[in-house]
C-alpha cells in the first residue's frame, strides 16, 4: 500500500478555509428573492404552477359526475315518445354488461320508484362516462337500458351488446 | 407534513427539475434547499465576497427557475450542472470573462499584496487565511476554477473536468499550477512582509 503524501502547508491552509465556510449559507435575503422569484413564476403562469390541489381533484370528480347525469337526462327527456318504452326494474335477459351508476349508490338505494327504460343512445354517450369509443363510431346509436326515476333523471346505464 | 410537499421533498433532482421545466415552478424550492449552500459556498470561496456569492446564488437558481429544460440527467447529476453555471456567473459578476482569456501557458501572473500589515489583534489563523484567500484570488480565473472546485468544493477531477468544460488531465496540469502558484506567493509572504516591516 503507497503512502499518501504528508500534508503540506498549503494543504493544511486550504483545510483551514474549506473548514472556515463548511457552514456557510446564502443570507435570508436570498432566501426570501428565490422565494418571490417562485411566486413572480406562478402568477404569470398558474395553470402550470403546480400540481393540481386535492381540493381541485375531489371538485372534478363530482363536475365530471353531474356532466354526465345531466347529458344523459337530457337525451332520455328529448327522445321520441316511442323510444322510450316504461317498464318495471326487471332486468332485459339480453343485456350483457353491468349497470353503471351515475349518482351515488346511496340515492339509487333511496330510489324505491325507478324503472328500467330501454333506450338508442349516442355512441358519444359513452364518452360521457369515460368509456372508450371509437371516433368512426361515434355517430352510431347503442342499446342501452337505463334505470331512471319517476322524475326522468338516470340513475344508472348499461350497455346492450 | 402535506403529501405534496413530501412527495417534492422526496423527489430525485431529475423529477423536480423536470417538474420546473413544466411550469410547476413550486419544484424549484426543495432544489434550492438541496443545492443553495453547495452554489453559495462555491462562489463565496471563488470570490472571496459574500455579497458576490449571495448575488450570484441568486442568479443562479432564477437561471434554474427559467432554464431547467436544459439540465439533461443522462449527462450527469444537478449539482454539477449547478455549479458549472455558478462559475459562469461568478466570472460575468467579477469581470473574470472580460479580463482574462485561459491560457496555460501564460508566465506566472503578478503575485497578490501579501504584505498587507495585519492589525495586531488579529489571530494569526485569521490572518493566514486572510493571506490565503488574497492568493486565490490573485489566480487567474482558469486556474482558481479547479483550484476551488477540486479543493475546496471537493468535487473529483472528472467533475471539475465536466464544470470547466476541459480535459481531465487540463484539469490535473490547472490544479498543479494553481498549487505552485499559491505555494510560492504564501512561501515568499512573510520575508516580503518582514521586508516591509524593516
Amino acid at each position: 500500500m503507497v503512502p499518501l503524501p504528508a500534508p503540506t502547508d498549503l494543504d493544511r491552509s486550504l483545510a483551514a478555509l474549506r473548514a472556515s465556510v463548511a457552514d456557510a449559507l446564502p443570507p435570508t435575503a436570498t432566501d426570501q428573492a428565490i422565494a418571490a422569484a417562485v411566486a413572480r413564476a406562478a402568477r404569470r403562469n398558474p395553470q402550470a404552477a403546480g400540481r393540481r390541489t386535492a381540493s381541485d381533484r375531489w371538485l372534478a370528480w363530482p363536475l365530471a359526475l353531474a356532466a354526465s347525469i345531466a347529458v344523459l337526462s337530457f337525451v332520455v327527456r328529448s327522445l321520441p315518445p316511442e323510444a322510450v318504452v316504461a317498464e318495471p326494474a326487471v332486468p332485459s335477459a339480453s343485456a350483457t354488461a353491468e349497470f353503471m351508476p351515475v349518482v351515488p349508490i346511496a340515492d339509487i338505494e333511496r330510489a324505491g320508484d325507478a324503472m328500467v327504460v330501454p333506450a338508442r343512445l349516442p355512441r358519444m354517450t359513452l364518452a360521457q362516462l369515460g368509456l372508450p369509443v371509437n371516433p368512426a363510431l361515434a355517430a352510431d346509436a347503442i342499446d342501452t337500458e337505463l334505470l331512471v326515476r319517476r322524475d326522468g333523471s338516470v340513475l344508472a346505464v348499461r350497455f346492450i351488446y | 407534513m402535506p403529501t405534496e410537499l413530501s412527495d417534492r421533498l422526496q423527489a430525485t433532482d431529475a423529477a423536480l427539475a423536470a417538474r420546473v421545466a413544466c411550469g410547476d415552478v413550486a419544484a424549484l424550492t426543495p432544489l434550492y434547499q438541496r443545492h443553495r449552500a453547495q452554489v453559495y459556498r462555491f462562489a463565496l470561496m471563488w470570490s472571496g465576497s459574500a455579497s458576490v456569492a449571495a448575488d450570484v446564488t441568486q442568479d443562479v437558481f432564477v437561471h434554474l427557475l427559467t432554464r431547467a429544460g436544459d439540465y439533461a440527467p443522462e449527462c450527469g447529476a444537478l449539482q454539477p450542472w449547478l455549479l458549472g453555471i455558478t462559475r459562469n456567473f461568478v466570472h460575468r459578476r467579477t469581470g473574470a470573462d472580460a479580463r482574462y482569456v485561459a491560457n496555460d501557458d501564460d508566465g506566472e501572473p503578478p503575485g497578490p499584496a501579501l504584505d498587507l500589515p495585519a492589525p495586531e489583534a488579529a489571530l494569526d489563523a485569521q490572518r493566514d487565511l486572510a493571506r490565503l484567500r488574497a492568493a486565490i484570488a490573485a489566480l487567474p480565473p482558469h486556474y482558481r476554477d479547479v483550484l476551488v472546485l477540486v479543493e475546496l468544493a471537493e468535487r473529483s477531477y472528472a467533475e471539475a473536468a465536466a464544470i470547466c468544460g476541459c480535459e481531465l488531465n487540463t484539469v490535473r496540469s490547472r490544479l498543479s499550477r494553481a498549487r505552485g502558484l499559491l505555494a510560492r506567493w504564501l512561501d515568499a509572504a512573510p520575508s516580503r512582509a518582514n521586508a516591509a516591516k524593516g
